[in-house]
């Protein structure tokens, strides 16, 4: 025992030491991943931080109204909203923390927009839609609103991310382009109506002219003789009479108005035109190309009246183009004609127009569409020639047609 | 008015207006002749042959002013009557103005239509 002691005592400064050794360099190690796990720790920390950072700054800098609502309470309090929020709805940032955010944006004049907007995040899922807000001063404006909630780890709802665009602007440009095209399919339509009005008078004048005669002829043939047949035969007369007058006061009602000629550019005007058609155009999946040759010469025309005739022209090839999805294109290309003449034409892609039918584009009521009238191109020749130019059609050597028209330059500009 | 031709031509693509007229003018003892267009009125009566033409405006192929300008270029003085059934602002004027004897709007009362043509008459009648 007493060996083994004195050996182990032997050997014990020899084993310490080394055990030491041993000791120390694993603590060091411990410390030295310690330390690199610390180092990790705070470089991850800065890293969050500057990520935090980044991201306020770019939430602040968002032209959008940015804002974060508590789920953990009912009355949906605001937690924060980035400057646009407070420039958008003419709030500050005392005003706007902590309150309800559908209170504060004008929801309660529209209780039942707000319910449908609470109960779809209620289920978890992300709003969009477009609504009417009002700012502090009251001031009406349209935004397009999108909120989704924010989950925490367990998946349960804390939070709702609202983005609030103001499209007040876009909105009043749309209306303002609608109305013009309201307008321009509204003369359209009258022009087609006078139109259908004034070939039906024509085409009823006819037997009312020979029932007419015939009646006065018997009336005659049998003068002073047959007193009832007399009779009758002035009831023809007189309903004649009647028919006649009906068809005279729908003339006046819808007399075709008189053109108003003012000094135009064409390029502005089919610009104009393709502007006012360009959202049903992209609806169809379809393109309008103009290749316009500028400058041109004014012409002398009746603004609606020559909208009318490009607005006529583009349906009809929107219209032909309509069953394929692969003929897109539509070309309006404008240039100069020798003697005094500019030259309009409307080029598609479409079906393209039958041999037989190339005679009977512009009588009225020829269509081949199950809903059309007819009156198009009738309209639109008529209101060309009133102008002093002619309107033609082609069949495209590459398919589809083109509808070309003149109009005569405008001479009093020289002078 | 001894020896007075009577001869009316009447020119409509409306068959049923040719023959209403026609029927009607009889019973004035006016000698009647219809034509469907103005190329078959051409090719049937000379223009020397006396008579009133009662032309419409509106036909397919000649029109009524495009017929009335080759009858006074021919250098025949027939007196002419225009009618349409189709509303035209100033044709009343324009008739006047080409040289023709009027314009009636149709559907036109049979006495209008017969004092014109009377007038027309009793002119080529002065004149001769
Ligand atoms: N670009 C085109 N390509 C092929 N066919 C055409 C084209 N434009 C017109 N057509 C033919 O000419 C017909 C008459 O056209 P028009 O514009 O006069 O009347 P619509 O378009 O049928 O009816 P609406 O009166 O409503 O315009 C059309 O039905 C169509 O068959
Ligand atoms: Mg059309």
């Amino acid at each position: 025992m007493k060996q083994t002691k004195k050996e182990k005592k032997l050997l014990l400064p020899q084993e310490t030491h080394s055990h030491l050794k041993e000791k120390v360099r694993k603590q060091t190690d411990e410390l030295k991943i310690k330390n690199a796990q610390l180092q990790k720790g705070v470089d991850r920390e800065k890293l969050a931080d500057d990520q935090i950072h980044i991201l306020t700054k770019a939430v602040e800098s968002v032209l959008d109204g940015v804002f974060v609502v508590d789920a953990k309470t009912p009355d949906f309090p605001i937690i924060y909203a980035n400057s646009s929020f407070y420039s958008l709805t003419g709030y500050t940032k005392k005003e706007i923390l902590g309150k309800n955010y559908f209170l504060l944006c004008g929801f309660d004049v529209n209780e039942r927009v707000s319910e449908e907007i609470k109960q779809i995040l209620f289920q978890g899922k992300p709003y969009h839609g477009e609504i009417a807000n009002l700012k502090k001063n009251g001031e009406k404006f349209s935004s397009l609103l999108r909120m989704a909630p924010i989950r925490d780890i367990q998946g349960e709802i804390t939070h709702y991310v609202g983005i609030k665009t103001d499209i007040t602007l876009m909105k009043e440009k749309d209306l303002e382009i609608e109305n013009q095209r309201e307008e321009i399919l509204h003369v359209t339509r009258v022009g087609k109506l006078a139109e259908f009005v004034s070939s039906l008078a024509h085409e009823i004048s006819q037997p009312l002219t020979s029932i007419l005669s015939y009646a006065q002829a018997a009336q005659r043939i049998f003068a002073g003789r047959e007193p009832q047949l007399q009779e009758i035969l002035q009831y023809i007369v007189n309903d004649d009479h009647r028919a006649v007058e009906v068809i005279r006061r729908l003339r006046t009602l819808l007399k075709k108005s008189k053109p108003t000629f003012e000094p135009l550019d064409i390029n502005t005007l089919i610009t104009d035109t393709a502007n006012l058609m360009m959202a049903h155009i992209t609806a169809r999946n379809k393109i309008i190309k103009l290749k316009l040759d500028d400058p041109l010469p004014m012409i002398q025309g009746d603004r609606i009246q020559l909208q009318q005739v490009i607005l006529n022209l583009i349906s009809n090839s929107l219209e032909a183009m309509e069953a394929s999805r692969e003929s897109r294109e539509l070309m309006v290309e404008t240039s100069l004609q020798g003697a005094g003449m500019i030259l309009v034409e409307v080029k598609d892609s479409g079906c393209g127009i039958p041999l037989e039918n190339m005679n009977k584009l512009f009588t009225h009521f020829f269509t081949s569409k199950p809903d059309g009238l007819g009156m198009g191109l009738s309209i639109s020749r008529s209101i060309v020639e009133a102008h002093g130019g002619c309107l033609e059609a082609k069949n495209n050597p590459d398919g589809g047609a083109t509808f070309y028209f003149t109009l005569p330059v405008n001479m009093k500009q020289d002078l | 008015m001894l020896l007075q031709h009577k001869n009316i031509y009447i020119v409509d693509d409306d068959e049923s207006v040719c023959c209403s007229l026609k029927i009607l003018l009889s019973t004035f003892d006016f000698d009647v002749k219809t034509f469907n267009s103005a190329q078959s009125f051409f090719n049937a009566v000379p223009n020397h042959e006396p008579g009133c033409l009662v032309l419409d405006i509106h036909m397919p192929g000649l029109d009524g002013w495009e017929t009335q300008k080759r009858i006074l270029a021919s250098g025949s003085k027939r007196s002419i009557i225009f009618i349409s059934a189709e509303k035209h602002e100033n044709a009343a004027q324009q008739a006047v103005k080409v040289g023709a004897v009027g314009f009636l709007q149709k559907p036109f009362e049979g006495q209008e239509l017969v004092d014109l043509i009377n007038g027309a008459l009793d002119k080529t009648n002065e004149q001769l």
